[in-house]
């Protein structure tokens, strides 16, 4: 029987029928096949080669990137992966809303400055604690040419409510009762209790807004063939399936028309490839350059590097309170005994700050100065004390004990920091395993129990969708999705509950700083380190925004000419 | 054997390979963690209904068997099914992507056929300093992984000198396309044309100390008409047999290598659906890697016995 290569990364053998006698090759030939056969073939492809890490210092986060100066024909950016679809009900990762955020446009605006503003919506109004009423920009055209009504809004939504529809949104619209069309350009949202969230994602692509008639021609295919018909400033023009996506400028756009007639985006998944094509001009520039790289492209004279507030914090997410980590002494000295500063250096590119908090300084903006104190006074502490975490770890009997942490290729941020791990608990008597994952299983840690199974902790980064702390805080409440340690405090539940209703930004963030004190206290997930965005633009463009922002604002209408 | 029983017996292998190929790595795929639906909800959590309806619509929660069968009885009908990540049907994935894979694999084929066989030949005649040399360098080119060589000519080809781009397959036409997978498709080649030419090598080392080739010299045949009718020719059948092997390596290293370039064809798409449980995408790029290497299979016992007259239909061995 023929033995085929199976299609993975696992070690594979070729074997051939032979049929009748066996073949008489000559001696030396023989020997040469035989030992090529035995040669595993992987050997001739094995995996990549393990980079230096570089890191830069004097690091400073931009607000903006110089204004454009004119228009251009055409940029080119570079994306790390290719959206499966461009259905906004599913876009939620980096490479589709980056995409995304310039085609379709939501009821509310994100801004560059992290703040909310309307968007196709010129007002929301909060008539009584259940309803929010959307009030519709008139004369908004679609990309297909028909004019925006209310039905597309309330289809829209609905789109992201239906089960069917698998929406990775559909979380978001959980509270939501109903959606009804109020007037030709009005929508009123009923929600079934107060939730502080809901309009605060109505920027997001929780908040898209597209035309009925487009979306159900397309009916299946919505978001992988054929426009988006959507509103923004570019619409999606060629995509080259597994190369490039290609949008157009829309002339019939109702906000500031787009500098460039041209955007394209191209896929460039090799992070090393990516560094290249930024550097030889075959991409004007990148998100999320790979940490490893910002040395070379900082002093290559390309271009620029910039970075900005990215809501992103790094952490250690404790899996398993069931084994040592259970006792908070555990804890606790894990956290005094990693050395935050040395991962920053050689994990981030030394592009980060070392923090005691799990969520950014920047998701706190509308805080007043009495609040951020209270949330962030008097943490446990970011620096090493080895001693004193020596002395804790004893006392709760943890010394000689095991525990794994999960590691995996997928990048330098999740890699390090898991060395990071062992080291620190290497230094304070503990026996800390290293679990290596394939990158492909290691998404399965977010998903699947079973995975996470014999694993104490992982290194996760996370990135707030909104501009507000409580997106991450929620995540320890009793049965949150990534609630992996199972933590449960009726104290806190009843807390998120109460942010949860309170609408005022104010009022709830003072609620949320009781949050943030207590969940980092306990050290449910150990924070590391607040991580900025990067951005690389050679010297042929500028305008594009420094911050996240570019998930959800339509940057690429601000990229133009930098002379 | 008659040519008839012999193209029966193939095709009935082949199906039954196929048959096996499929099933293995459907069991595989539902033995590995992760769980599709969650995959396609992007790791948020969801609506138990939600999770209910997914699963309802690609049978998610049917036992294992009558999925695996569900889904051969679909491919029998020609329907391959719909990507679960992608939303698209299966067979318009493949469409959009097989094309830059197959071209890839062809270009490094000939590379590898052209200039393995030279250099080996060459090693083999010449002998002395210049068989040496390409020793040297042929142990090289096996040593390297394709990765490694990736990196390399991409560090000094497209970035330091920028002859060629650095990644991608090109968005013009066939010119342009093919400007973009020269350097991949070397790097997929470097080492097979290493293995190659020492196949190479000594076969035709071992024809020349055969006693016909000695014949024909005494007998004042001239040595080129030697070499191309008696040492090249007879060593080409040991040359052919290895023709399986290295379209396996071909297939195997182009996802590495596509990746390395993001040349999004399915060596690439294979990857990412392996990462994400996508069921039919995996089953249908699977299915096409086994088909292309029993083809090639087929090919060379096709071609063994118009190469070397020993050899009859459907047996590797030479009459001895």
């Amino acid at each position: 029987m023929t033995t085929s290569p199976p299609g993975t990364r696992t070690g594979t053998r070729t074997g051939r029928r032979r049929h009748g006698r066996r073949a008489r090759l000559g001696s030396a030939a023989a020997a040469a096949t035989a030992a090529l056969t035995s040669i595993s073939l992987l050997a001739a492809c094995s995996g990549p080669p393990k980079d230096k890490a570089a890191g830069i210092t004097d690091v400073k986060l931009a607000v903006s990137t110089p204004e454009a100066r004119g228009e251009i024909d055409s940029f080119t950016w570079a994306v790390y992966a290719e959206p499966p679809t461009l259905d906004y009900t599913v876009a939620f990762d980096y490479p589709q809303n980056t995409v995304l955020s310039n085609v379709c446009e939501s009821l509310m605006r994100w801004t560059p400055g992290l703040a909310t503003e309307p968007g196709l919506a010129q007002k929301a109004s909060n008539p009584d604690p259940t309803t929010w009423v959307y009030d519709l920009r008139p004369g908004v055209r679609f990309h297909d040419g028909k004019e925006m009504t209310a039905d597309d809004v309330v289809f829209s939504l609905g789109r992201q409510k239906d089960p069917d529809n698998a929406a990775a949104w559909a979380q978001v619209f959980q509270n939501v009762a109903s959606i009804t069309k109020s007037g030709p350009l009005q929508v009123t949202v009923k929600l079934s209790k107060p939730d502080s969230q809901f309009p605060q994602y109505m920027a997001t692509a929780a908040g898209v807004i597209a035309s009925r008639a487009t979306v159900e021609a397309a009916g299946k295919d919505y978001g992988t063939t054929g426009g988006l018909g959507c509103t923004g400033p570019f619409k999606l023009g060629t995509w080259n399936k597994g190369q490039s996506i290609e949008l157009e400028r829309f002339d019939g756009y109702w906000g500031t028309r787009a500098k460039s007639k041209k955007a394209v985006f191209r896929v460039l998944t090799d992070p090393s490839a990516r560094t290249n094509a930024l550097l030889s001009g075959e991409a004007d520039g990148g998100y999320l350059i790979p940490t490893e790289s910002y040395a070379r492209l900082k002093g290559s004279g390309a271009g620029t590097l910039y970075f900005g507030e990215g809501l992103s914090t790094v952490n250690v997410n404790i899996t398993n309170m069931q084994g040592p980590l259970g006792d908070i002494r555990v804890r606790r000295a894990l956290s005094l005994a990693l050395d935050r500063t040395g991962f920053v250096k050689a994990g981030l590119g030394g592009a980060g700050t070392v923090t005691n908090s799990l969520t950014t300084r920047a998701a706190w903006a509308a805080a007043p100065e009495r609040t951020l104190k209270t949330a962030f006074d008097s943490l446990p502490p970011t620096g090493q004390d080895l001693e004193k975490a020596k002395a804790l770890a004893k006392e709760a009997g943890a010394t000689g004990k095991t525990l794994t942490v999960a590691t995996s290729s997928i990048g330098q941020d999740v890699s390090l920091l898991a060395t990071a791990v062992q080291a620190a608990g290497t230094q304070i008597g503990l026996d800390i395993q290293l679990k290596t994952i394939a990158p492909n299983a290691f998404t399965a840690l977010f998903t699947d129990p079973q995975a996470r199974e014999g694993i104490d902790m992982f290194p996760l980064t996370y990135y707030d969708s909104i501009t507000d702390p409580l997106d991450l805080l929620q995540n320890f409440k009793t049965g949150a999705y990534m609630n992996f340690a199972g933590y449960s405090d009726p104290g806190y539940d009843k807390l998120v509950d109460q942010a949860s209703a309170v609408y005022p930004t104010e009022q709830r963030m003072d609620i949320e700083a009781k949050l943030q004190h207590h969940a980092s206290e306990q050290l449910l997930w150990i924070p590391v380190a607040e991580w900025p965005t990067a951005l690389f633009l050679n010297k042929r463009i500028t305008g594009a925004p420094t911050t996240i922002s570019y998930m959800y604002y339509p940057w690429a209408a601000d990229v133009g000419a930098s002379q | 054997m008659s040519f008839v029983r012999f193209a029966i017996r193939r095709v009935a292998e082949m199906a039954a390979t196929l048959l096996t190929a499929s099933f293995v790595v459907f069991a595989a795929m539902y033995l590995a963690p992760g769980n599709p639906a969650s995959f396609l909800l992007a790791g948020r959590s969801a609506s138990p209904e939600a999770l209910a309806s997914i699963n309802a619509q690609y049978h998610l929660d049917d036992p294992f068997l009558l999925r695996y069968f569900r889904w051969l009885g679909d491919v029998l009908q020609g329907d391959f099914g719909r990507s679960i990540t992608y939303r698209t049907d299966v067979s318009r994935l493949l469409a959009d992507r097989l094309p830059t894979t197959l071209i890839l694999i062809v270009m490094s084929l000939v590379v590898v056929v052209a200039v393995g066989l030279l250099l080996g030949r060459v090693a083999a005649v010449r002998g002395g300093a210049t068989d040496s040399a390409i020793l040297v360098t042929t142990t090289f080119a096996v040593g390297t992984p394709s990765f490694v060589a990736a990196v390399l000519l991409q560090g000094l080809f497209a970035v330091k000198l920028g002859w060629f781009p650095s990644s991608g397959a090109g968005d013009g036409g066939l010119g342009d396309m093919l400007w973009h997978l020269t350097l991949p498709s070397i790097a997929l080649a470097l080492y097979l044309i290493g293995m190659l030419a020492r196949v190479t090598r000594s076969a035709m080392l071992e024809a020349l100390d055969s006693e016909h080739v000695t014949v024909a010299r005494s007998r004042g045949v001239p040595e080129r008409q030697v070499i191309r009718r008696h040492v090249f020719r007879n060593s080409l059948g040991t040359v052919l047999t290895t023709g399986g092997l290295i379209v396996s390596t071909l297939l195997v290293c182009t996802i590495l290598v596509e990746t390395a370039f993001s040349i999004g064809g399915i060596g690439q798409l294979l990857e990412l659906s392996t990462t994400t449980k996508d069921f039919p995408t995996v089953q249908a790029i699977s299915l096409i890697i086994v088909a292309l290497f029993m083809i090639v299979n087929l090919i060379v016992d096709l071609l063994l016995p118009l190469v070397d007259p020993r050899v009859t239909l459907g047996s590797r061995s030479a009459a001895v």
